[in-house]
């Protein structure tokens, strides 16, 4: 399979995956954004919730890192710049669900 | 390296908008914003680490009117994309292509966007 395709064949997959973990996870920071500490830190600290919302994360960004491939792609004409943007983004994407993990785990 | 010559799109500049371009470039920009927001979400909850007294600051931050503000307009963000993302996958399917049917989709997102966003608020705050 050409690799475009398999990035097509990711990125559909991945935002279908993500529509029903984007409902779930707004209506439930919309419940309790303004909660007391405690309040919080047990609905991220229990179950379901701290498994999905690490789910929601990581799908997030492994299908926003595919999205803005594609932003630099349309607007940044400088392959080196693009390279260099790419591999930041990656970076990015897989830092920040990584680091938000090892703190759900810790709280 | 060689630097590309190709022309870069979309033509923000050159197009004449219509209801197609413009939740095109919504949905773009909208996309970006959400990461932006997961992103600060997920400081938000690291913020957590630093225990109780320190978060007392976060928790008047989102009391106030802004922060208020906030939640509601990233409601928008969510249901416009999880819309519009629902017609790219229509579409990806091979449905909606009709001109006529695209422009009635893309009024239904932009309309539907504003009524997903009550709903969510509302069923998160149990008012429903």
């Amino acid at each position: 399979m050409h690799t475009s395709t398999k990035k097509w064949l990711f990125e559909k997959l991945s935002s279908l995956i993500l529509i029903p973990f984007m409902v779930w996870f707004l209506i439930n920071f919309v419940k309790i954004y303004d909660n007391d500490y405690q309040q919080i830190v047990e609905f991220f600290s229990e179950q379901p919730s701290k498994i999905l919302f690490s789910v929601f994360i990581v799908i997030a960004y492994f299908f926003s890192a595919l999205k803005i491939t594609e932003i630099f792609e349309d607007y940044i004409s400088n392959d080196k710049i693009k390279n260099v943007a790419n591999k930041l983004l990656n970076i990015f994407a897989i830092l920040i669900p990584l680091i938000t993990i090892i703190g759900i785990l810790k709280l | 390296m060689e630097q590309n010559k190709n022309p870069l799109s979309p033509h923000l500049q050159i197009y004449k908008w219509q209801i197609s371009s413009l939740l095109s470039i919504t949905h773009r920009i909208v996309g970006v914003i959400n990461i932006f927001a997961i992103t600060l979400i997920c400081l938000w909850l690291l913020y957590l680490l630093l225990g109780e007294n320190n978060y007392e600051i976060l928790k008047v931050f989102f009391n106030s009117l802004f922060g208020k503000f906030l939640i509601i307009s990233l409601c928008w963000t969510f249901s416009f994309h999880i819309l519009n993302e629902i017609r790219h996958l229509a579409w990806d399917l091979g449905y909606g292509f009709d001109l006529k049917i695209s422009k009635i989709t893309g009024t239904f997102v932009l309309v539907g966007s504003f009524i997903l966003t009550i709903l969510f608020y509302t069923m998160g705050r149990n008012f429903i």
